[in-house]
């Protein structure tokens, strides 16, 4: 009872940071609870300062075990557990110390290895049931095991029951073959994996020992995983070891640190062992990933500058929202001192490139930088947020989502279809929720329900089940359709409970003839490929449902997927709409929310999902949000050149338009409209429905084709066939040469040469024209004949290679 | 010498407008260069130029094994599959009936039989492994070793080190990166990317030349307008993404001013008999055009068979939609690969160049040795066979044994880093070469152990 209380008093203490005490270091984890004779568990000696642990000490450390009959400790920490009661391990440092308890339960009993938590773990670490080895889908010399073990009876039966019973020798434990081949006794192709004095060695042989025993029913499962430090703040070359422990569902935790599998996010900021030591190599924030028996978590570390910056910067910062508390504090925390504010014109191009896709006119320019209320970025932001414009540039998002093209939807009515009810809902705002719900719950006419095309576009149960998780959560299943997924926890059995929810709805053809109608059947189940039957449809990690239920699946479906405490859900989008407007997915790329690929700001990703929630998914509200924020409003004049690349929001982050946006602000700065095949004469690109509609601009600018749901198929690099094109090809120079063109009205109004000048850069950079651009544009204008025959022309051309000149440049081409 | 494009006039190729302004010289001689390389040549890290040239063939989708380079006539027909091996000019090597033309170069190539990958059995992560000889972990993008190879030796002319065509590998399932740029070495080193189809009539580099409107003093006023609008935003300065736009502006001066470069792409010069018998596709008339780059100064050229493995015939055969059936290898994709690699090596032997130009024709897996229920064979990253000519490589050689089915190698296994370290190596690149990784942090062209295939050597 009391063990109890102590052990979910000590789950909650261990992931955070245990009360004060007078050192400046302590023990991790603090109350060790250990269940047998010989079990094993590491501690960490931290440093810690203002609520942060601040480095790991343990190699200086000495330890002492107050009574080593119940456990001894040696000088890298490793408590080893030797007889039933309490006792105190004490770390000195320099003189001081911290201490932590240590219980022992169990001892005298005798312990048997679990197969499922002990012997499964070695099989692991130690490679054997990797992809690479017996893990592979033929196994290896006729020796096959599960995929990092993720079918116990198929592994028990191949350990003891193929091959003569030789791989394990009950009689003789030492004569197994799963003992003498990795410790290479007899050859084994894949080397040795370890020695006969190893802990897995052990393992494995009391295991066989003790009868070989299968994994049993009753045996405790690994809940979750615990990673210490939890969150870390390391200086510039320090080493930390992390520790990983496994929760079980009887609320016991074990050191699994040596049977874990340890990454980092981001190398150029640390670098972990296969122990789980992390060694930092330059500045910044990172993860540490770890993986053990199917469940992942993740620690994070940050590195701050070696320059210090004026705390007083911090304090003074502008704070317009939450947005801008949890940004500043990550800066203050690495030391990059945010960039200064946008000026007017920066402001304005930017606001309205990233909401509706278009530049400001030359007007709305003037307007803004006259405008002398000091709301009027506020008053700025919710005009665009109702300008039609806003309607195409979303809806053109959302259909890049949902892969609306010619390809998936060879006829043209059911593609505009679903084009208009994806418009007609941007239009009105609809909660995102309520939109989901929608498309996943469709039926009826292509036609009538525009909807109802995504299940015209993905009719295999297998690409509705991947392209949902993709599209609406953010993250890949695909791996755990053959196996459990390896870097996620997301087993077979969730991805076949999964897609069972999509097995009765079904498609027949229309009454119109060019149309077809979805429905949901009342039968129909996903054989799972390896238990031979259906599982009971259960949305990833949600609850299952008998599959004698009735109903639409779907429904269910759509309620689990779209509920308020789906943590996938409202990330997702979150992060969506966030990289539109600050250019970094706090997650990125932008649909991979793997838990093992953690946000750069976790807090500040949290905040915004709970907002979202909060205003019952109302986007716009979250885009006001993020556009009010002093953070998007910021220059994006590096504060410190050193950290061009923003990745924590100090400055706003430079990057090239998208290729749509480009060839329609060349057609509203040059005047002269884009001709689409097909669609009528002033169609946008980002009026298009089709990615197939022909353009090579587009194609060239890295439009995506909308195959599959993956955000890697948009490219915004910049390349040489892009640079010929815009110098050589007919897009641009093609618009210049327009009789309808800016150019061709400048001259028909015998515009000055310095009404001329402004004007271009006025409406392609909302800015007037620098002395130095505007002298370099005057030697042009100079050098030009005055009269004769060719005047007109040779004007017309300077005229025209100036406005070039502004429109193929970074500063018109880049949102900044 | 006029050409008709559909959608502008008929107009002579070699108009005045465009003469004079090759002619005039004035970007050459503003003294334009490709970006970057020549203060990156890494003193003594590399050895003195030997003139080595690399064209990677990407058998994109993943060639079974079982039906091309390694048959297993005796296994039992569920195994061994519909094609018969056919001897070859060389009496220890047979292949697939499906390539009769290379059956007559045999003593040019050699066989690598037994590559294999440990990662998982997708698509990218072989394309990543054979073009960068590593797996993608942690966050790090390795370069493309023709990448490495432009960033140690540069352009020998107005022509870039390294073109890709006709175009990238696209989306292929895994959602990850093909190990096809110049990764952490930047962008500016990345492939000139071709971006059009060699095999269509008018073919040619998108863009490479002026309008005739656009006369070379115009071009030279844009340019220098163009800088001085450039220079205002000095936050643009600082962004890699934005430099690399000028970076490629400069590039693409280079090139239109480039007479070496116009002739090089124009493929219409090859006598239409070469055409033919390379093969009038994709892949057959970008194996020609890198034979007239390499010819004319490009040091490494990627021909990518296909850019996707979806609702397109290529060597992905599950045998059921979107992929590929197992007959398209007679059909198909087999003659081209046949005629395409197969007039290379003669063109190449004949003109004196194979010594110095290496070939590498590889897929990125192989494929279950079973045939599965829908008659086609699956993915198999345990065991494949790539084949390698030329540059250095001994000719008529057979690397490696796998089992009765083709399943496992048996005897040398190799990985793809060894055919990474064998492609540096035949490039006279020290394998041991650091490039400035993440963080200046030093990354050795390969990792440290691995070494090139010696056998074929």
């Amino acid at each position: 009872m009391f063990r109890t209380r102590l052990r979910v008093l000590l789950f909650f203490m261990s992931g955070a940071i245990a009360s004060a005490t007078a050192s400046d270091f302590a023990i991790l984890p603090e109350g060790i609870a250990l269940g047998y004779r010989g079990a094993i568990h590491t501690v960490l000696v931290e440093q810690r300062a203002n609520d942060s642990w601040t480095g790991d000490i343990t190699g200086s450390a000495t330890f002492v075990s107050a009574n080593p009959a119940v456990a001894t400790v040696d000088a890298h920490g490793v408590i080893t557990a030797m007889g039933d009661g309490e006792t105190t391990i004490t770390a000195t440092v320099n003189g001081q110390s911290a201490a932590t308890t240590v219980t022992v339960s169990g001892a005298g009993a005798p312990y048997t290895q679990s197969f499922r938590n002990h012997v499964q773990p070695v099989l692991f670490k130690m490679g054997c049931n990797t992809g690479a080895c017996h893990g592979a889908a033929a196994g290896k010399n006729g020796f096959r095991l599960s995929l990092r073990g993720f079918d116990n009876d198929w592994d028990h039966k191949a350990l003891t029951r193929q091959a003569g019973s030789r791989r394990v020798s009950l009689a003789s434990p030492e004569s197994s073959l799963i003992l003498l081949k990795p410790v290479m006794d007899i050859p084994h192709e894949g080397g040795e994996r370890f020695t006969k004095d190893s802990e897995a060695y052990r393992i494995l042989r009391d295991w066989i020992a003790a009868g070989a025993p299968p994994a049993r029913a009753e045996d405790p499962r690994v809940a979750g995983l615990e990673i210490l430090p939890q969150s870390v703040v390391l200086s510039n070359n320090a080493q930390q070891q992390f520790l990983v422990r496994a929760r079980y569902t009887d609320g016991t935790l074990e050191d699994v640190t040596r049977w874990a599998k340890f990454g980092t996010t981001d190398d150029s900021v640390l670098a972990v062992d296969e122990g789980g030591k992390a060694t930092v190599s330059g500045s910044g924030a990172a993860a540490i990933t770890v993986y053990y028996a199917s469940q992942v978590t993740f620690a994070r570390a940050i590195v701050p500058r070696e320059k210090p910056v004026d705390a007083a910067l911090f304090a003074s910062a502008e704070r317009r929202n939450y947005i801008d508390e949890l940004i500043l504090k990550q800066l203050e925390q690495l030391r990059i001192a945010p960039a200064v504010p946008s000026t007017d014109t920066e402001f304005i191009r930017r606001a309205t490139l990233d909401a509706i896709g278009l530049l400001p006119t030359p007007d709305e320019v003037t307007r803004f930088v006259l405008d002398p209320d000091p709301n009027k970025r506020d008053r700025l932001v919710d005009s665009l947020l109702t300008r039609p414009e806003f309607v195409d540039y979303w809806t053109y998002k959302w259909s890049d989502l949902l892969l609306l093209s010619s390809k998936n939807l060879p006829r043209r009515e059911e593609l505009n279809s679903f084009y208009r009810f994806i418009r007609e809902r941007v239009e009105k705002n609809q909660p995102w929720d309520q939109f989901v719900r929608d498309i996943l719950t469709a039926t009826g006419s292509t036609l009538d329900n525009g909807a109802a095309n995504f299940f015209a576009m993905h009719q295999e149960t297998v690409d509705l089940t991947e392209t949902t998780s993709q599209t609406f959560l953010g993250f890949s299943i695909t791996c755990a359709r053959c196996h459990n997924h390896p870097m996620e926890k997301w087993t077979q059995d969730d991805y076949y409970g999964m897609a069972n929810l999509f097995s009765r709805v079904k498609l027949k053809n229309g009454r119109r003839g060019n149309d077809a109608e979805v429905f949901s059947d009342s039968f129909g189940d996903v054989i799972h490929p390896r238990l031979g039957v259906p599982l009971p449809p259960k949305p990833l990690d949600g609850e299952a449902i008998p599959l004698a239920q009735a109903g639409d699946r779907r429904e269910y479906l759509a309620q689990w997927l779209t509920a308020p405490e789906n943590p996938y859900f409202t990330r997702s989008i979150v992060n969506r709409v966030w990289k539109n407007f600050m250019g970094r997915g706090l997650v990125e790329p932008e649909d991979d929310l793997r838990l093992t690929n953690p946000p750069s700001n976790p807090e500040l990703l949290d905040a915004l999902a709970a907002d979202l929630v909060e205003h019952q998914y109302d986007l716009k509200h979250l885009m006001r949000t993020i556009m009010d924020s002093t953070a998007y409003r910021r220059s994006s004049q590096p504060s410190d050149p050193e950290d061009p690349d923003g990745k924590q929001y100090s400055q706003y982050i430079v990057r090239r338009l998208s290729a749509e946006v480009i060839l329609d602000i060349y057609a509203q700065v040059t005047g002269v409209p884009t001709r689409f095949d097909g669609y009528p004469e002033g169609f946008r690109a980002l009026q298009l429905p089709d990615s197939q509609a022909g353009s090579y601009f587009l194609t060239a600018f890295g439009r995506p084709q909308r195959n599959q749901a993956c955000s890697c198929e948009r490219t915004t690099g910049s390349s040489v066939a892009q640079t010929l094109h815009v110098a050589n090809g007919d897009t641009l120079n093609g618009k210049l040469r327009d009789e309808r063109s800016l150019v061709a009205s400048l001259m028909r109004q015998n515009a000055s040469d310095d009404d001329a000048l402004d004007t271009i850069y006025l409406r392609a950079l909302a800015r007037m024209p620098n002395p130095e651009e505007r002298e370099a544009a005057r030697g042009v204008f100079a050098s030009l004949p005055t009269e004769g025959p060719d005047c007109e022309a040779e004007r017309r051309a300077a005229l025209e290679d100036l406005a070039w000149a502004v429109l193929s440049g970074k500063e018109f081409l880049f949102t900044h | 010498m006029f050409r008709i494009d559909a959608n502008k006039p008929v107009q002579f190729c070699d108009g005045l407008s465009r003469r004079d302004f090759l002619h005039a010289g004035a970007l050459a001689a503003m003294g334009l260069t490709l970006p970057g390389f020549l203060g990156l040549k890494s003193a003594g890290a590399v050895s003195p130029d030997k003139d080595m040239n690399c064209i990677f063939l990407f058998l994109v989708g993943g060639p079974s094994q079982l039906d091309t380079f390694d048959m297993k006539p005796d296994a039992p027909a569920e195994i061994r599959g519909p094609y018969k091996p056919i001897p070859t000019n060389n009496p220890d090597i047979q292949i697939s009936e499906i390539f009769p033309n290379l059956a007559k170069h045999a003593d040019k190539f050699s066989i690598v039989r037994t590559l294999h990958h440990k990662a998982a059995g997708v698509h990218d992560t072989g394309h990543q492994m054979m073009q960068t000889g590593r797996l993608f972990q942690n966050g790090m993008e390795h370069p493309h070793a023709g990448c490495v190879l432009g960033y140690l030796r540069g352009s020998r002319n107005s022509l870039p080190p390294h073109v890709m065509m006709p175009r990238p590998i696209g989306p292929t399932g895994g959602n990850m990166p093909h190990g096809q740029t110049a990764g952490f070495l930047g962008k500016s080193f990345d492939p000139f990317l071709l971006n059009a189809e060699p095999d269509q009539p008018g073919f040619e580099v998108p863009d490479l030349l002026p309008p005739d409107y656009i006369s070379s003093a115009r071009i030279d006023r844009r340019r220098k307008l163009r800088e001085i609008v450039d220079q205002s935003v000095a936050q643009l300065e600082a962004n890699p993404d934005a430099r690399l736009l000028d970076e490629n502006f400069q590039q693409a001066y280079t090139l239109m001013s480039s007479e070496t470069a116009r002739e090089a792409f124009d493929l219409a010069q090859e006598p239409d008999v070469l055409r033919q018998a390379y093969g009038m596709n994709k892949f057959g008339q970008s194996c020609l055009l890198s034979r007239r780059l390499i010819e004319r100064g490009v040091r490494f050229c990627t021909v990518n068979m296909f850019e996707t493995v979806f609702n397109e015939i290529t060597w992905d055969i599950h045998g059921s939609a979107p992929f590929s059936p197992i007959e398209c290898y007679s059909d198909l994709v087999g003659p081209m690969l046949d005629h395409g690699l197969g007039t290379l090596l003669e063109d190449l032997k004949q003109r004196g160049m194979l010594e110095s130009t290496l070939i590498v024709a590889m897929g990125e897996f192989g494929r279950t040795p079973k045939i599965n229920p829908a008659g086609g064979r699956d993915h198999w990253p345990q065991v494949w066979s790539i084949l390698m000519a030329g540059g250095g490589i001994q000719g008529g050689r057979v690397v490696g044994k796998t089992d009765d089915i083709g399943a496992f190698p048996v005897e040398r296994p190799t990985t793809p880093a060894e055919v990474v370290a064998t492609v540096y190596h035949c490039l006279g690149i020290d394998i041991e070469t650091e490039l400035p990784g993440p963080g200046k942090r030093p990354i050795p062209v390969v990792d440290y152990g691995v070494k090139p295939i010696e056998e074929l050597l």
